[in-house]
């Protein structure tokens, strides 16, 4: 039908915008004009407000039926069930290579280096059986730069809560708490977190648990070593990383036939329990039971670590040289 | 993330999400699987969601997308066109004469809704149910503000003329 005069076709979406209360108050006035003097445009006018007002009366307020509340319900038990297993993920560069940093609701639960690629197609993620995983968390980017910051040696803790979900039992779990637990700049043998945890003869268990660190540089796997002083294993084969983080805590490492090392006569030592800290050759050590002992790349270090000189050895009037 | 941040988003959305699905798809029990989807899909995307996105756009966005996605199986399709709109509102108490008409312009309305084309149904359910602004809906359309209202228009115009003849509509003298 195209018989309306040229005026009526131009106000028409004005006419509508009018009907429905949303023109600018000049095209409004144009439509009152129009419509006083056309009696086709003042019958739609009228039947475009008709429109409206059963469209709002279609309008309904909050939905108090049973069955929406058993909607949320039910959204809401498939929604706890997400928010266990989701983990936002970010990748950052960073010195020691790409790192993915992953969180629940929790807390951290995943920090790994990217062999290949920077995709989380080369994270464990994709195999973890019930995780999902989604790229994304603003609250992330704090814990990149707290990151950066330790790796730069300007930061000595990073105190996020942490999720354990992902370490693969509670026996690992119990190893990475007490590995936790290793101060700043000082290192332990396998057999002394052993110790820690009351299972003497567990060294080997500890360094599979530790292998499978979810959260290294968090959980400091890195100042696990060897009886030897051997750095014996990181992340897979990343002795050269283990080596780098140790050196950040100014741990006094060196390499022989290519394997890196740490220098046990370059540290002061503690005797498990004791509140104290020795030079290594102190007489007193000779007398007790041989114990694995935690090692301090500096007197400073032992020190923040809560620890005082031992009064025999005086490793403050006699500090060991480098 | 926060998750209470995430709480007060499904305490003050959940109930018109559900509703605009509940219109979009006809069904009720469809609508409330993508009901369920909708904010599964939310929370999943709402650790990168800007701190000033508007949250209820979004949401209506997330609905939209999984409503079209249903609509694009035939089979579906037919069930939702097939039943009836279960409705809660079965008005017992005695109304308003004027009101009475409304309602039942409301109903006839509620039909042609059903049959207008995906986009003209969700931006006039989004603009006229929902009061949702242009800028939104053309979120949910990937449209401008400009086509979202253009939507909007057309389907008045649709109403209207499937209207007419029905009697609802004020009489006034022919031209």
């Amino acid at each position: 039908m195209n018989d309306e005069p040229r005026t009526c076709v131009r106000i028409a979406d004005d006419l509508l915008a009018a009907a429905m209360g949303e023109s600018e108050p000049r095209a409004t006035q144009r439509v009152e004009r129009h419509v006083a003097a056309c009696a086709a445009c003042r019958r739609q006018f009228h039947e475009y407000r008709a429109v409206d007002a059963a469209v709002i009366a279609l309008r309904e307020g909050p939905d108090p039926s049973p069955a929406a509340a058993l909607a949320r319900e039910r959204m809401e038990t498939r929604l706890a069930d997400l928010r266990q297993r989701l983990l936002r993920y970010r990748i950052f560069p960073s010195p020691l290579g790409n790192i993915l940093v992953a969180r629940s609701e929790l807390g951290i639960s995943l920090v790994e280096y990217l062999e290949r690629g920077n995709s989380v197609r080369a994270s464990r993620l994709r195999n973890e059986p019930g995780v999902e995983a989604v790229e994304g968390g603003e609250d992330l980017e704090a814990v990149y730069r707290e990151l950066l910051e330790y790796l730069d040696g300007r930061r000595r803790r990073l105190e996020w809560p942490l999720d354990l979900r992902l370490a693969r039992s509670d026996f690992h779990r119990t190893v990475l708490r007490a590995t936790a637990a290793i101060p700043y700049g000082a290192v332990i043998p396998y057999a002394g977190i052993a110790n820690e945890i009351g299972k003497a003869s567990a060294s080997r268990a500890v360094a599979q648990a530790l292998r499978w660190n979810p959260l290294p540089i968090v959980i400091p796997c890195h100042r696990v070593v060897g009886t030897s002083g051997a750095l014996t294993g990181y992340a897979g084969s990343k002795l050269g990383l283990k080596q780098r983080l140790l050196s950040i805590e100014g741990v006094p490492t060196g390499r022989e036939t290519g394997a890196p090392f740490i220098r046990p006569q370059a540290m002061y030592v503690r005797y498990p329990g004791d509140r104290e800290y020795c030079v290594p050759t102190c007489p007193s050590l000779e007398t007790r039971h041989p114990m694995p002992l935690t090692r301090f790349a500096s007197r400073d270090r032992a020190e923040a670590a809560g620890l005082s000189p031992c009064a025999t050895c005086r490793p403050d009037l006699h500090p060991l040289s480098r | 993330m926060s998750g209470e941040a995430f709480e007060a988003v499904v305490s003050a959305h959940h109930g018109e999400i559900l509703r605009y699905l509940h219109r979009m798809v006809g069904h009720a029990a469809d609508a409330e699987d993508l009901f369920q989807e909708t904010f599964l899909r939310a929370f999943r995307a709402y650790g990168s969601l800007p701190g000033d996105a508007n949250v209820r756009a979004w949401l209506f966005a997330i609905a939209t997308n999984l409503a079209r996605n249903h609509f694009r199986s035939e089979t579906r399709r037919r069930r939702a066109y097939g039943e009836v709109r279960v409705s809660g509102r079965d008005a017992a108490a005695p109304m308003p004469e004027a009101e009475t008409i409304s309602r039942e312009t409301g109903a006839l309305v509620e039909g042609i809704v059903r049959r207008l084309p995906v986009r003209q149904r969700v931006a006039f359910t989004q603009r006229k149910i929902h009061g949702l602004d242009y800028e939104a809906i053309g979120r949910s359309l990937g449209c401008s503000a400009e086509t979202a209202r253009a939507h909007v228009f057309q389907a008045l115009r649709k109403i209207r003329r499937s209207l007419d003849g029905h009697g609802l509509l004020p009489e006034e003298p022919q031209r």
